[in-house]
């Protein structure tokens, strides 16, 4: 428990932090999202129940900031991050076995390709409520830029989160058969 | 499947479906309360932030620093002197316009705010400022700099607010064009190739007479935005198939935009 609520504390103050992070200029605006990284560590640290109740509260704190609503109508509405992040969640899951065993290069792999899922996802929705199938190449470094940027720094985050663990009690265990 | 897994995946579909299910109503009051609890972390970062950077600016030396103090007085100087000359002129102006029957132009009462965060998600261009609820912000209140037109509030929590930028897609405004009887909708880009946001002025008469290097203005039709205010200039015009657009340059920095006045009222 004390482990789930570090990794509750991580998703707000990566929320946070990421605030602080301006935009790449280099990669055409691309952000440093940080925030999708501890919820997929998450994801494989925690059993079924823990990454459920993670991808509620990191997708309700996304939308809350994230998502502006203008002239009283909701772009995007409330709830959907959550979704999005336990599907996602759920996926990474399946790999728990293979991290338990200290492969973690595949996980960092997926948390970035996973986080470009997320900006790519968030885009077709306001392309699909504001019309006009618009995709310059600026979309694509975006979305792209995100997802290696994640999995440059996942393996720091999965590091220290691992590292962590033990400090306070927690083991992580087999709880289900994985796909691997 | 275990037990606890079932009950918990019921669990969590309840709550998803109770959280997609709200009104805009209750997603802005959802989302004022998160604000409300993470203003605090906001406001400290951004303290943080400023600083680092005035770390940075104190390392500057102390010759430098008195040249650019005397310069400050001078400029104060001459500002003070436009103010007042400004202020006889304002009444002027309007002792004139009642004399003629117009309505009195007011000042806008301003409240000055400081960018804490920006640009939190990637498609949409917002800023979140240090002013809420608690200093008299309201959704929808017009943002602006000395220079021009920011944009307008949206989400309002106790003491921050997020502000969205007019280089948004969804942010829309009624402009006119300086020198002309050209009215039309100023909006953003959905994603923008240059560093500095360009926006654009559509529904404009085809055969409008509009060239570049000319001011565009708020109209002030919508009641959002006060008239007159300075939204960007002119960068070029194309007639299309029903309308003329023009692509307008920001008159404010939107990148590097630190401080912001919220318009609360008329004085």
């Amino acid at each position: 428990m004390i482990f789930f609520g570090i990794l509750v504390a991580g998703l707000f103050l990566s929320l946070v932090a990421q605030e602080f992070i301006q935009p790449l200029a280099w990669l055409y605006g691309a952000r440093v999202l940080l925030m999708p990284i501890v919820m997929f560590y998450g994801a494989l640290a925690l059993p079924y129940w823990g990454m459920l109740a993670l991808a509620f509260l990191g997708g309700l704190m996304w939308d809350a900031v994230t998502v502006p609503v203008v002239d009283s109508t909701v772009e995007i509405s409330l709830g959907w991050s959550i979704l999005l992040y336990a599907t996602l969640g759920a996926i990474m899951s399946g790999f728990r076995p293979l991290f338990q065993r200290g492969r973690w290069e595949i996980h960092c792999l997926m948390s970035g390709f996973f986080t470009s899922v997320i900006v790519l996802a968030e885009y077709l929705m306001i392309t699909i409520r504001r019309g006009g199938l618009i995709f310059p190449n600026e979309v694509w470094w975006r979305v792209g830029g995100a997802g290696v940027i994640a999995a440059l720094l996942s393996p720091f985050f999965f590091f220290t989160l691992n590292w962590l663990a033990p400090f306070v009690g927690y083991e992580i265990k087999p709880e289900q058969k994985g796909i691997l | 499947m275990r037990r606890t897994n079932i009950v918990a995946s019921v669990v969590f579909i309840l709550a998803v479906g109770i959280i997609l299910a709200l009104n805009p109503r209750n997603t802005i009051k959802v989302q004022s309360a998160f604000l409300g609890m993470v203003a605090p972390f906001f406001r400290t970062g951004s303290a943080l932030r400023v600083r680092i950077d005035n770390y940075h600016k104190a390392l500057k030396s102390l010759a430098q620093l008195e040249h650019d103090n005397a310069l400050l007085v001078v400029e104060n100087s001459a500002l003070k002197t436009d103010n007042e000359t400004l202020r006889g002129l304002e009444q002027e102006n309007n002792r004139l316009r009642r004399a003629i029957g117009y309505e009195e132009r007011s000042v806008f009462q301003l409240i000055p705010a400081r960018i804490i965060a920006r640009d939190s998600g990637t498609w949409w261009n917002t800023v979140k400022i240090d002013r809420g609820f608690d200093d008299g912000i309201d959704p929808d209140m017009p943002v602006l700099t000395e220079d021009g037109l920011v944009g307008k509030t949206t989400a309002v929590s106790k003491n921050m607010s997020t502000v969205l930028l007019i280089a948004d897609e969804t942010c829309k405004v009624a402009a006119s064009v300086e020198g002309t009887r050209e009215q039309g909708i100023v909006r953003g880009e959905r994603t923008s190739t240059s560093s500095q946001p360009e926006i654009s002025l559509s529904y404009l008469s085809k055969t409008a007479d509009i060239k570049p290097g000319q001011k565009v203005y708020t109209s002030g039709v919508g009641g959002v935005y006060p008239s007159g205010v300075a939204i960007g200039v002119i960068k070029d015009f194309k007639v299309r198939e029903l309308d003329g657009r023009a692509t307008v340059i920001p008159a404010v920095d939107l990148t590097t935009l630190q401080d912001v006045f919220i318009v609360v009222g008329k004085k």
